[in-house]
C-alpha cells in the first residue's frame, strides 16, 4: 500500500528535505518541485498519486496550481500553509484541494494525512459510480432504501442529517468547507446556514459517535469545515 | 488673481488704511494706498463703514462698491467692514483698535459741500485721532458732483403713505387735545409741549427724518391756525408769537431728529447684537461639535440662520472635494442644491484657497458664493452660500467670514486633536509591542540555545554519544521546538490586538466541539486530561452553543490547560467542562493540584508574571498566557476568574454569551 507516488512541491529546502526524508523512511516514492510552474509540469508528466503542495511558492499562487491541475485531473492535493489565517486554506479547499496541513506540522500529522488520502483513493477505486451502498466501519448507508445503520442498528436521522451524511460519505477523506456544504444542502451560504450546519453536524456526530469508545467518523476543522474519516 | 497677502505676512511697521466707498474715485484711493503700502513695506487694510443709509443704496452704487472692494482685495488689502451711524467715529475707532498709522482719504470727503455742512471728514478724523498721518488724494473735477444717491423702493413709498397717515392722526389728536386745553382755559404754555410730544411720537412711529421735520413745521402751522388768537387764521396778535413759533419749531425739529437717530442706533445695535449672538452661538456650538461633519453642519446651519438663504458644504477628503451636503431653508426644501457645474467652482475654491462664484470675479455666473474654509493656507472644505434671490449686503460680510474662519479653526483643532489621540494610541501600542517583543525575544533565546546547541552536538559528535544520551538530546530538541510552537500560537492571538482592541470573528459554535479541538493541542506530562461531559450532553436536545471567535477561545482553553499541566505534578487530573448559566455559557478548567496561594492570586493575570511555584518549569514561562486569556475573554464580554477547588487545586472559569441558533431545515 505504501507504494503511492507523491509529488512534493515546496520551495524551502529544509522543509522539503524533512518531507522527503519522512517519505523515504516510510517507503513512499516521491518526486519534487520547487516552483509552481514546474509543479504543474511534473504533475502532468508523472501523474503522481498525491500532491503535497506548499501554498507560498515563489512564482505563482498555490491556488492557481490547484486550479490548473484540477483542469485535467482529480488527483488528491494536500496543501501546506504557513499562515494561521483560515482564508487561504478555505480558498485552496474551495479550489479543489482535498486536505490541508498547517506549519509547523509534525511528522505524524503528515503521515496521518497521507494515510487518510490513500484510504480515500482506495475507496474510490473499490466503489463503482453506481454503487448503492456505502460502508465505512460500522456505518452503512443504503442509498436505494435511504436508510442508515450503525453496527446493524438503524439510525433515525432527519432528512437534513441524512443529506449531510450522504454528502460527507461521498467525499470521505476530503475536507469540505462550510461554504461547500451549505451550498450543497441549502443552495445558499448565509451566516445563519453555517450556524445551522454546526448544530446539525453536532447532533449528527452525537448519533454516529454515541459511546465514549466509539470511533470518530466526522472530524471538525474549526473555522474551516468537516471531514468524514474512513474508519478501518 | 494675485496671491493674497495678509497683514500678518508682512513685517513692515506701517499700517495703511483706506476707506471704501461707492464713489468712482475710490479706485484711485485704493491704488494710491496700495502703492504707499508697497513703498513703506507696510500692510494695507480697506475699510467699509456700513451706515443705516447704505442699505438703500442704488444698484449702480452697489455695483461700484463691490468693484472697489474686489479691486482693494486684488491690490492685497485686508477687507474690513464695520457698522455704525457716524462714519467718522467708526473710522477713528477702527484706527485706534487696529493700530493704523497712515490714513488715506479722497478729496471729495474732505471739502465742504455747503457752508453749513459739518466740518470735513479729514478734519474730524484728525481731531479724534491726532497721532496718525492723514494723506489726502486730489480728486479729479469730474467726480466733484458725485453723491451717494438713495433710491426709494416701492415698499418705501408704501410705507411713506402709512407714515403720512400716522402723522395726520397724531397731529389731529394733538390739535383736538390743544383745543380741549383752550376750552378748559389752560395757559398757552401747556399747549406747546403737547405739540412737541406729538412730533416726538411722529418720530417714533414713522421712518426717516422727513416725517419728523414736516411734522414739526405742520404743528407750528396748526398751532397758529387753530389755537392762537385770532383762531382759524394764520395771523397772530401777540407780539411774542413769532418767538414762540421759532422756538417751538426748533425744539420740535431737534426732538424729532434725536428720536430718529436713537431709533437708528437701536436698530444698528440690535443688528450688531444679533450678529454677535450668532457668532457667540456658533462659537459655542462649534466647541461642542464632534467631528468634521458636525462642525460643517453647525457652520452651515448658523450661516443659514444669519443670511436667510440655503447653504451647502463640501468637506475636504484627503485633499479632494467631498460630497456636497445642502442645507436648504425649511420653507423651501425643494430648492436645488449646487449641481455638477457648481461643483467645479467649489473645486476651484478649494484648490486655489480663494473665494469664487457669485459676486466674485471668478465664475461670477454661478448661483452660489463659494468660500474656502481656510486656515494657515490649508483648506478644510468649501462653504457655498446660495445667492439666488438674495443679495448679500456687503459681499464678504465680516460676520460671514468670521464664521467661516471659526469653522476652519474648529476643524483644524479637531484634526490636531485627533492626530494627537492617534499618536497616543500608537505610542501605547508601540509600548505594548516593545514590551512583548522584549519578553518574547528573551524567552525565545532559551529554547533556541538548546535546539541549536543540541543539534550542533549531534552534528559534531553524534556518533560518539551512546544511544541513551542521543535519545535525550533528540527529546530536548523536540520539546523545545514544541514549546516554540505553542509560543507562536499565542503570538498569533496577540497580533489580533489592534488599536488596543482585540479583533473578533464571532460565530455560534458548539461548545463541546471547541473543547474537543482544544484538548487535541494540550500535551500532558502524564496528566489525566479529559472533558467533563456531564453538563455538555445530557438529554438528546441540549446542545450548548456559544457566540465566540473559535480560534481565540480554543487558544484560551489550551493556555489554561497548559497552565494546569505546567503547575501541577504529573498524574494530576485536569477536567475541562462547560455548563449553561442563564444567558451565558460557563467554561471551566479544573485541576486537583496544589492550588495557588492567596497572596499570588491577584497577580496571576498580570503580564509576564510567572509565579514562584517550584513545580513550574520556570525557564519556559512567558507569563503571557493568562494575561492574554483574560484579554480574549474580556473582548468577548465575559470575565476570567480563578477560585480554589475543593479540597485543593484551582478552577479557572470564564463566561461566553450563549447562542440560540434558528435551525434552517
Amino acid at each position: 500500500m505504501n507504494k503511492a507516488r507523491i509529488l512534493v512541491v515546496e520551495d524551502d529546502a529544509p522543509v522539503r528535505n524533512l518531507i522527503t526524508l519522512t517519505l523515504k523512511a516510510h517507503e513512499y516514492v516521491y518526486i519534487t518541485a520547487s516552483t509552481g510552474e514546474s509543479a504543474v509540469l511534473e504533475a502532468a508528466s508523472h501523474n503522481p498519486d498525491i500532491v503535497l503542495l506548499d501554498l507560498g511558492l515563489p512564482d505563482i499562487d498555490g491556488v492557481e496550481v490547484i486550479e490548473r491541475i484540477r483542469s485535467w485531473s482529480n488527483m488528491p492535493i494536500i496543501v501546506i500553509s504557513a499562515r494561521s489565517e483560515d482564508t487561504d486554506k478555505i480558498r485552496a479547499l474551495d479550489a479543489g484541494a482535498d486536505d490541508y496541513l498547517t506549519k509547523p506540522f509534525s511528522v505524524d500529522e503528515l503521515l496521518a494525512r497521507l494515510r487518510v488520502t490513500q484510504r480515500r483513493l482506495a475507496l474510490l477505486e473499490a466503489s463503482s459510480p453506481g454503487e448503492s451502498f456505502y460502508v465505512n466501519g460500522q456505518l452503512r448507508i443504503d442509498y436505494a432504501a435511504g436508510c442508515v445503520t450503525l453496527d446493524g442498528q438503524e439510525l433515525h436521522l432527519t432528512p437534513i442529517e441524512y443529506k449531510l451524511l450522504c454528502l460527507m460519505a461521498r467525499n470521505t477523506g476530503k475536507v469540505l468547507t462550510h461554504t461547500f456544504i451549505t451550498r450543497s444542502i441549502w443552495g445558499s451560504s448565509w451566516d445563519n446556514d453555517i450556524a445551522s450546519l454546526r448544530v446539525f453536524m453536532a447532533t449528527l456526530r452525537r448519533k454516529l459517535e454515541s459511546g465514549p469508545d466509539a470511533p470518530q467518523y466526522i472530524q471538525t476543522h474549526v473555522g474551516v469545515g468537516y471531514r468524514m474519516l474512513k474508519v478501518e | 488673481m494675485m496671491p493674497k497677502e495678509t497683514a500678518a505676512d508682512r513685517a513692515g511697521g506701517e499700517h495703511i488704511l483706506a476707506c471704501l466707498s461707492s464713489s468712482p474715485s475710490n479706485a484711485r484711493i485704493m491704488h494710491t494706498a496700495s502703492k504707499m503700502a508697497a513703498a513703506f513695506r507696510g500692510s494695507f487694510t480697506a475699510l467699509y463703514v456700513q451706515t443705516p443709509g447704505s442699505r438703500s443704496m442704488s444698484a449702480s452704487d452697489r455695483e461700484r462698491l463691490h468693484a472697489n472692494m474686489r479691486l482693494a482685495e486684488n491690490l492685497g488689502a485686508d477687507i474690513a467692514v464695520v457698522e455704525g451711524e457716524d462714519v467718522v467715529e467708526q473710522i477713528a475707532e477702527f484706527v485706534r483698535v487696529s493700530g493704523i498709522t497712515i490714513l488715506v482719504l479722497g478729496r471729495s470727503s474732505t471739502s465742504r459741500r455747503h457752508i453749513w455742512s459739518p466740518p470735513p471728514l479729514s478734519e474730524r478724523i484728525r481731531e479724534q485721532t491726532p497721532d496718525i498721518d492723514v494723506h489726502i488724494i486730489p480728486d479729479p473735477a469730474s467726480d466733484s458732483d458725485y453723491r451717494e444717491r438713495r433710491v426709494y423702493l416701492p415698499g418705501q413709498i408704501l410705507s411713506g403713505v402709512s407714515d403720512v397717515l400716522i402723522m395726520g392722526v397724531i397731529l389731529t389728536l394733538v390739535t383736538v387735545l390743544g383745543s380741549l386745553f383752550l376750552r378748559l382755559h389752560f395757559a398757552e404754555y401747556n399747549i406747546t409741549p403737547v405739540y412737541i410730544l406729538g412730533v416726538l411720537l411722529i418720530s417714533v412711529f414713522t421712518r426717516g427724518y422727513a416725517c419728523s421735520v414736516i411734522g414739526a413745521v405742520l404743528s407750528v402751522v396748526l398751532f397758529n391756525f387753530f389755537l392762537t388768537e385770532p383762531r382759524f387764521t394764520f395771523h397772530a396778535y401777540g407780539s411774542g408769537y413769532p418767538v414762540t413759533f421759532a422756538i417751538m419749531l426748533a425744539t420740535a425739529i431737534i426732538t424729532g431728529t434725536l428720536a430718529n437717530r436713537l431709533k437708528d442706533q437701536i436698530k444698528l445695535s440690535a443688528q450688531a447684537a444679533y450678529r454677535s449672538k450668532i457668532l457667540f452661538d456658533t462659537d459655542q456650538l462649534l466647541s461642542k461639535a464632534h467631528g468634521e461633519e458636525e462642525i460643517l453642519q453647525v457652520t452651515a446651519e448658523q450661516l443659514r440662520k444669519l443670511l436667510g438663504c440655503g447653504v451647502a458644504v463640501y468637506p475636504e477628503r484627503d485633499g479632494r472635494l467631498g460630497d456636497c451636503v445642502f442645507y436648504s431653508l425649511p420653507d423651501e426644501p425643494s430648492r436645488p442644491d449646487p449641481g455638477e457645474e457648481e461643483r467645479k467652482v467649489a473645486d476651484w475654491a478649494l484648490h486655489s484657497r480663494n473665494k469664487a462664484g457669485a459676486s466674485t470675479e471668478v465664475f461670477p455666473d454661478a448661483s452660489f458664493l463659494f468660500l474656502p474654509v481656510v486656515i494657515r493656507s490649508h483648506a478644510y472644505g468649501v462653504i457655498a452660500v446660495d445667492c439666488r434671490g438674495i443679495s448679500l449686503d456687503v459681499p464678504f460680510d465680516s460676520v460671514l467670514l468670521s464664521i467661516v474662519g471659526e469653522c476652519a479653526l474648529a476643524i483644524e483643532s479637531y484634526r490636531n486633536h485627533k492626530e494627537k489621540e492617534e499618536a497616543a494610541v500608537r505610542a501605547r501600542n508601540e509600548q505594548l509591542r516593545a514590551d512583548l517583543l522584549r519578553a518574547i525575544s528573551h524567552d525565545l533565546r532559551t529554547p533556541l540555545t538548546s535546539i541549536s546547541g543540541n543539534a550542533d552536538n549531534l552534528l559534531r559528535s553524534g556518533n560518539e554519544m551512546d544511544a541513551e544520551t542521543r535519545t535525550q538530546v533528540y527529546r530536548d530538541i523536540y520539546e523545545d521546538a514544541q514549546w516554540l510552537i505553542s509560543l507562536v500560537e499565542n503570538l498569533l492571538a496577540i497580533s489580533r490586538i489592534r488599536e488596543g482592541k482585540m479583533e473578533l470573528r464571532l460565530s455560534p459554535q458548539p461548545v463541546a466541539e471547541v473543547l474537543e479541538e482544544a484538548l487535541l493541542h494540550v500535551r500532558g506530562r502524564g496528566h489525566a486530561l479529559r472533558i467533563d461531559r456531564t453538563d455538555l450532553s445530557d438529554g438528546g436536545e441540549k446542545l450548548l452553543m456559544a457566540r465566540m471567535d473559535a480560534k481565540l477561545v480554543i487558544q484560551v482553553i489550551i493556555n489554561l490547560a497548559d497552565n494546569a499541566v505546567k503547575y501541577t505534578p504529573a498524574g494530576t487530573e485536569i477536567l475541562i467542562g462547560a455548563c449553561r448559566r442563564g444567558p451565558e455559557i460557563l467554561i471551566h478548567v479544573t485541576d486537583t493540584g496544589p492550588g495557588i496561594p492567596d497572596e499570588d492570586k491577584p497577580y496571576v493575570f498580570d503580564m509576564f508574571y510567572t509565579g514562584r511555584n517550584s513545580v513550574a518549569d520556570s525557564r519556559r514561562s512567558l507569563g503571557l498566557g493568562l494575561s492574554l486569556c483574560r484579554s480574549i475573554v474580556r473582548a468577548h464580554g465575559g470575565e476570567l476568574t480563578l477560585r480554589d477547588n475543593d479540597p485543593h487545586g484551582c478552577i479557572f472559569e470564564f463566561t461566553l454569551p450563549a447562542e440560540e441558533v434558528m435551525l434552517h431545515e
